[in-house]
């Protein structure tokens, strides 16, 4: 993980698509969302922990996340799973990053 | 205290008891999986405990952000006052037929007073029945639907604001600071009701939210 706090990004407005990101393919608690962020972007996409929860919160109240209880290990543990109308929404953020990314790249140049 | 209920005390202040336990719940869950993790890589009891802590970052920033999604505490009071109003209204029949004759009457004499000419009387008892249909015909409309319930909510604005316009007339700007002193506890409900909307999946919203 980066410790430069330079590559510690501010990602607050791209949270939740990373979240719905993390659980399109499977529901996952919480604690695995964040690993998988962080372990999908080699430690460059660092957050606090505890800021994952609202923002799943969030997600849930407008209705792109369901959240369940269940059991592993013996433990309760809340899962969430992405719902029709965050699929939609995903779609659309992965279109309009991908959008974005073209244009940052036009300008700066591949790395 | 352990710095996980230092943490947890932070990060939940002003937080209804619901939400706090909530929080507390998905919290602990997390730093449970963060202490293990930790300690399956060697860390020992105290340094495990100390980097979940750490991973959790801010409480206080923690703390904000719940506040913009779960309920706070003034809020969960709010709710409750709704759903005790409701509840008071819907459990007396007698109270329900009232709030529906009231403003039936205020419509009817302006009907008639209309007919026989005496039109000023006529105008103040049609805006005052159609003020209390808006009012206390509340419980007999089918609003139960979020769209519905926004088309409902700002005919009671427009209404609320036509009535003071109505009473005061050609006065009405001088009589702004009336209007600042009565109607700010309303602003401040619909305010807070707003923001309670904004919290609860539609799905979960008491009957009165819509309103």
């Amino acid at each position: 993980m980066h410790s430069n706090s330079r590559y510690t990004l501010n990602f607050k407005g791209t949270l939740p698509t990373l979240i719905l990101e993390a659980i399109a393919h499977e529901p996952t608690h919480g604690y695995r969302i964040a690993q998988q962020i962080k372990e999908r972007s080699q430690g460059v996409l660092d957050f606090k922990e505890g800021t994952l929860y609202p923002a799943l919160h969030k997600l849930e109240n407008d209705g792109q996340v369901e959240s369940y209880e269940s059991v592993e290990n013996g433990r309760p543990r809340r899962y969430y799973r992405i719902t029709k109308s965050g699929r939609k929404m995903l779609a659309t953020d992965r279109a309009e990053w991908r959008q974005l990314s073209h244009a940052v790249t036009a300008i700066l140049g591949e790395a | 205290m352990t710095q996980l209920d230092q943490w947890l005390t932070q990060a939940t202040a002003k937080l209804s008891s619901d939400s706090a336990a909530q929080v507390r719940a998905e919290i602990s869950e997390h730093y449970e999986s963060a202490r293990n993790a930790a300690l399956v890589k060697g860390a020992s009891t105290e340094e495990a405990g100390r980097s979940a802590i750490a991973a959790l970052g801010n409480a206080k920033t923690a703390n904000c952000q719940y506040r913009r999604v779960l309920l706070t505490s003034a809020e969960a009071k709010i709710l409750r006052q709704g759903q005790r109003e409701t509840g008071a209204i819907c459990a007396r029949p007698w109270l329900k037929a009232v709030l529906l004759v009231l403003p039936a009457a205020a419509l009817w004499s302006s009907a008639v007073l209309f007919l026989r000419g005496s039109n000023d009387l006529a105008r103040t008892l049609l805006v005052g029945g159609l003020t209390l249909l808006v009012a206390f015909g509340v419980p007999f409309l089918p609003i139960y639907t979020a769209s519905r319930a926004r088309i409902f909510r700002w005919t009671k604005y427009v209404m609320l604001a036509a009535t003071f316009a109505f009473v005061f007339g050609k006065d009405a700007m001088m009589w702004t600071w009336l209007l600042s002193c009565t109607v700010w506890p309303i602003f401040w409900i619909e305010w807070t009701r707003n923001t309670i909307r904004r919290k609860l999946p539609v799905a979960n919203w008491p009957r009165h939210l819509y309103l």
